[in-house]
């Protein structure tokens, strides 16, 4: 174990991910406005995502606080823990949407898959750290690759697409930080191309419907295709500086669906504009870049293992979320990083935060 | 290394996310900007409602009613059960059938989709109430026509129907607009630039529901106008009943201005199965009844007059001094001509007879041999006179003018002389001659008026402006001639042994003429034609009982029954 020599948490990144919380805060205000009630206070969502936010913070503060080496130790009984609570889900678990993600727990449901994708990272962590003697060797790899597969499986069926596609980046990622071999990872990408087709009939009528309709949003306009041309609206009629905060018309007139979670980039880009679209993605860029400054900075392979896992998780997030808004990628439902309504993921992102600060304080 | 590939990696991924961003919202900001304004700005067309249709005492015949319709939107249900359980306890409907009619929307599920149409006014009001606690659930409100008699009137009032393409574009300049609806027959049709408003607009910015947020602009519908007929509700009625489940007209007219009172024709249609998509068998059905409902029999049929037409004959007869009042003909039953022996509808004959008699029995043989003193010209000129073969200008579609036949117009028509047996049948209301029961009624009215030719009319006013002022022509036929006929006319239903008895009435002198018209199909058409009361008429009823047989029997009786009617509801009063 290394010495407890810890010096100051990275404060620029703490500024940038505070300004992220803040400007979501904000526009989950906006996309819960409405009009007509205006004035009688705040809407519960909002009020319940700044509780939310205070409840990440402290998980943050907190692990900032322990050291992430000692949270490794137990990474593999968080790892169980979370698994089982997957496990619970499918078995147990209620529909919605057609899947089940959220477990009921009285006034909150939470949503297990949301903090699989830190757990992932911990243990793969954990896993590529205690064996850095072997980096390289196929053991490594394949090992890291079955060892994640049960929490992928176990998401896919719920079915979480998207969820289940962000664990294969952080894996590769983390792969490649942490020196393994990268013919193994070329290859395995190859692989994955190449067997797409055999995916896409595992795939429900759903999620065909929303990658047919990525293709061509005019293919059903009214129906699956809505909401991107409704999103590509907002943010496209937004322009240069946008129409102003609360003045939305695509969110206010309720023509943009999910405006408060997977969309609510498109109620920023159309109120902000594209300055405050290019705000946004400027203090997520900063994130990352502080986290790749992490990266480069730590001392030990599982700092760099957590961190650059981390990065990609967010950095990979950042990207598909804005994409699809803005019709480049499919919708899969992946959440805007702390910045989506929503408990789960906001609580999860913030933990991923005080992983980073955590490591920060033991950067050179 | 490796960590600044990642870096570089991870760059290009930012630099394509504002490259997206960029052409999203600076490259191509124009045209959704145009597509956001669009979804929030609907310009929403208020239809102008239709004006009503009255009767002269101002009772609705016609008039715009209040329409539901139950539209849901499927992404905004919550719980299909409940709503189903909802809609089907308030309307009656089978839940299965809503939840079937409720799935099948789920391919448009942000767009409206109506489920139940035209729900009626008590429920549309609780619905659109609960509807505040069911986003899911939308109640929308259009004008609808409603015929208030059903099938009653119907070929008077019309029917409505959508504007086709040649009329819409013949008609746009004149604020006509696709989907439209336009009178398709009787005053519906004629009036319709009346009935018709002119249709109003509204710019509101609407939410995804389509539901109006704010308003931005109004121009408002102007309603159509409100049109009174010269109709008694009260007596259409009562004539349409007489007609129930036979086939015919009666119609009942003002003798001095023309004023139509009544109008039937039997088969009728209901004409609100025009305006109602889910009743489009019924159109087709009448469309294809070979009794022909949408035919109005009082202006759109024409027919041989029968002896209603001996009327005629009496005048030319005592003008043209081929007879007097005291001129006898005897009749033995029947009279030869060439080798043909023409038979008088009385065997053994009506012995010797002057006019008036000849009139009260309807003695052909009297009649022929009058015919043949006058000969086809006179004839001919009278019946001319009288306004056969030319229509009577009447404001309503579709009307014929019957044909006037004569000596040139056979020349013309078969290339053929005149031949005298064809002046017998002429005589009597046979051959060729054709006349529509309206034609007859102001023949009628001349004998009632003191000598003038009427035209018809049907429509009184709007807005209390008039819109047909009477119209008549004073025919030149001496006072002492009217009488004479308007004797016998008398003796027709009111001596014994009249051939038009049926029609007397015990408080009202009635006068008229009783017809059969022999047809080439066997059954003959009944008529009868008179007016009452005698002294100061105010009203000529014409019966047509179409293959009905003769005109003494139903065809009298029910003129009779129209008098007494009319006489309860004072429209027989000085």
């Amino acid at each position: 174990m290394l010495k407890e020599v810890r010096g100051q948490v990275d404060h620029v990144l703490l500024f940038a991910i505070l300004v992220i919380v803040i400007l979501g805060i904000c526009f989950i205000y906006s996309a819960t406005w409405d009009p007509v009630s205006a004035g009688s206070g705040l809407h519960t969502l909002v009020v319940k995502q700044m509780v939310w936010v205070a409840a990440g913070f402290a998980m943050a503060f907190l692990i900032a606080n322990i050291d992430y080496l000692r949270l490794v130790n137990y990474a593999y009984l968080i790892y169980a823990l979370n698994l089982v609570a997957l496990v619970f889900l499918l078995i147990f678990g209620g529909e919605s949407h057609g899947a089940r993600r959220w477990i009921n727990l009285g006034p909150v449901s939470l949503q297990p898959s949301e903090f699989m994708k830190v757990t992932v990272i911990l243990v793969l962590a954990a896993f590529l750290g205690e064996r850095r003697e072997k980096a390289g060797s196929f053991e490594n790899f394949a090992g890291a690759i079955l060892l994640i597969l049960p929490a992928a499986l176990l998401i896919f069926l719920q079915p979480d697409l998207g969820t289940a596609f962000v664990l294969v980046p952080i894996l590769f990622t983390m792969l490649f930080i942490c020196g393994e071999n990268i013919k193994y990872i070329l290859s395995s990408i190859t692989i994955g191309l190449a067997s797409m087709p055999l995916f896409w009939m595992l795939l429900k009528d759903y999620q065909k419907d929303r990658l047919m309709v990525f293709i061509n949003p005019d293919i059903d306009p009214l129906g699956a295709g809505y909401t991107i041309i409704q999103s590509k609206i907002a943010i496209g009629s937004g322009g240069l500086f946008g129409k102003g905060w609360l003045n939305g018309t695509q969110s206010h007139l309720k023509f943009l669906p999910e405006r408060h979670t997977d969309f609510i980039f498109s109620v920023v880009g159309e109120e902000w504009g594209f300055v405050g679209a290019f705000l946004l993605v400027g203090f997520y860029a900063l994130v990352i870049a502080r986290g790749i400054r992490i990266i480069a900075g730590s001392t030990d392979v599982y700092g760099r293992a957590i961190a650059a896992g981390i990065v990609t998780l967010v950095a990979f997030q950042v990207f598909v979320n804005i994409s699809m808004t803005i019709g480049m990628m499919p919708v899969v439902g992946l959440p805007l990083p702390a910045v989506s309504y929503g408990g789960s993921n906001t609580v999860a992102s913030l933990i991923c935060i005080g992983f980073l600060l955590s490591i920060s304080r033991r950067v050179s | 290394m490796r960590t600044k590939i990642y870096a570089l990696i991870l760059s290009i991924f930012f630099v394509l996310l504002l490259c997206g961003l960029g052409y999203v919202q600076i490259h191509r900001h124009a045209k959704y900007k145009v597509m956001s304004e669009e979804n929030r700005l609907k310009v929403i067309p208020l239809m102008a409602p239709r004006g009503s249709i009255l009767d002269r005492n101002g009772k609705d015949m016609v008039k715009d009613v209040l329409s539901f319709d139950v539209s849901i939107i499927y992404s905004q249900i919550k719980s299909m059960d409940e709503l189903a359980d909802i809609l089907s306890s308030v309307l009656n409907v089978p839940a299965e059938e809503i939840k079937t009619k409720i799935k099948k929307s789920r391919w448009r599920p942000y767009s409206p989709t109506v489920i139940v149409e035209d729900i009626g006014v008590e429920n549309g009001i609780y619905l659109e109430e609960i509807a505040m606690d069911y986003p899911a659930l939308l109640i929308d409100v259009s004008a609808k026509r409603e015929y208030v008699k059903g099938e009653g009137g119907a070929n008077v009032l019309g029917y409505l129907g959508l504007i086709n393409r040649s009329e819409f574009d013949r008609l746009k300049h004149y604020g006509y607009r696709m989907n439209d609806l336009v009178g398709r027959g009787g005053v519906e049709k004629v009036y319709d630039d009346y009935l018709r408003g002119t249709h109003g607009g509204k710019q509101v910015e609407v939410d995804h529901r389509g539901r109006e947020i704010m308003l931005l602009g109004l121009k408002e519908p102007v309603p159509g106008k409100d049109l009174y007929l010269t109709i008694d509700l009260d007596l259409q009625e009562y004539c349409d009943e007489l007609l129930e489940g036979k086939r015919g007209a009666i119609i009942a007219m003002e003798p001095d201005t023309g004023a139509i009172l009544a109008m039937a024709s039997a088969p009728s249609y209901d004409p609100e199965i025009f305006i109602d998509s889910r009743r489009k068998a019924e159109v087709t059905d009448v469309l294809k009844d070979k009794k022909y409902p949408l035919l109005n029999r009082a202006i759109t049929g024409a027919y041989p007059p029968g002896s209603v037409f001996k009327a005629i004959l009496a005048t030319a007869g005592l003008e043209t001094g081929v007879i007097t009042l005291y001129t006898t003909f005897d009749c033995m039953g029947s009279i030869k001509l060439g080798r043909r022996t023409f038979h008088c509808w009385k065997k053994g004959g009506h012995g010797t007879q002057a006019l008036e008699e000849a009139i009260k029995n309807s003695c052909n043989v009297y009649f022929w041999r009058l015919g043949s003193l006058l000969g086809v010209d006179n004839i001919a000129e009278y019946a001319e006179m009288f306004g056969v073969g030319k229509k009577t200008g009447v404001d309503l579609p579709g009307e014929v003018a019957g044909l006037l036949p004569s000596r040139e117009w056979k020349k013309k028509e078969y290339k053929e002389s005149w031949y005298k047996g064809e002046t017998l049948n002429y005589s009597v209301g046979q051959g060729y001659v054709l006349c529509s029961p309206l034609q007859l009624c102001r023949i009628m009215a001349v004998f009632a008026n003191g000598g003038y030719l009427v035209r018809p009319y049907i429509a009184a006013s709007v807005e209390g402006v008039s819109l047909n002022s009477p119209e008549r022509t004073r025919l030149d036929i001496s006072e002492e001639t009217l009488e004479h006929v308007r004797e016998g006319l008398k003796k027709v239903v009111n001596d014994k042994r009249g051939t038009g008895m049926k029609a007397c009435q015990p408080d009202v002198v009635v006068a008229g003429k009783t017809g059969t018209a022999q047809t080439s199909k066997g059954k003959s058409h009944g008529w009868f034609a008179g007016f009452a009361p005698f002294d100061n008429p105010k009203l000529t009823v014409i019966v047509f009982d179409e293959y009905g047989g003769k005109g003494g029997y139903y065809a009298a009786a029910t003129a009779g029954k129209v008098f007494k009617r009319s006489n309860e509801l004072g429209l027989l009063k000085p």
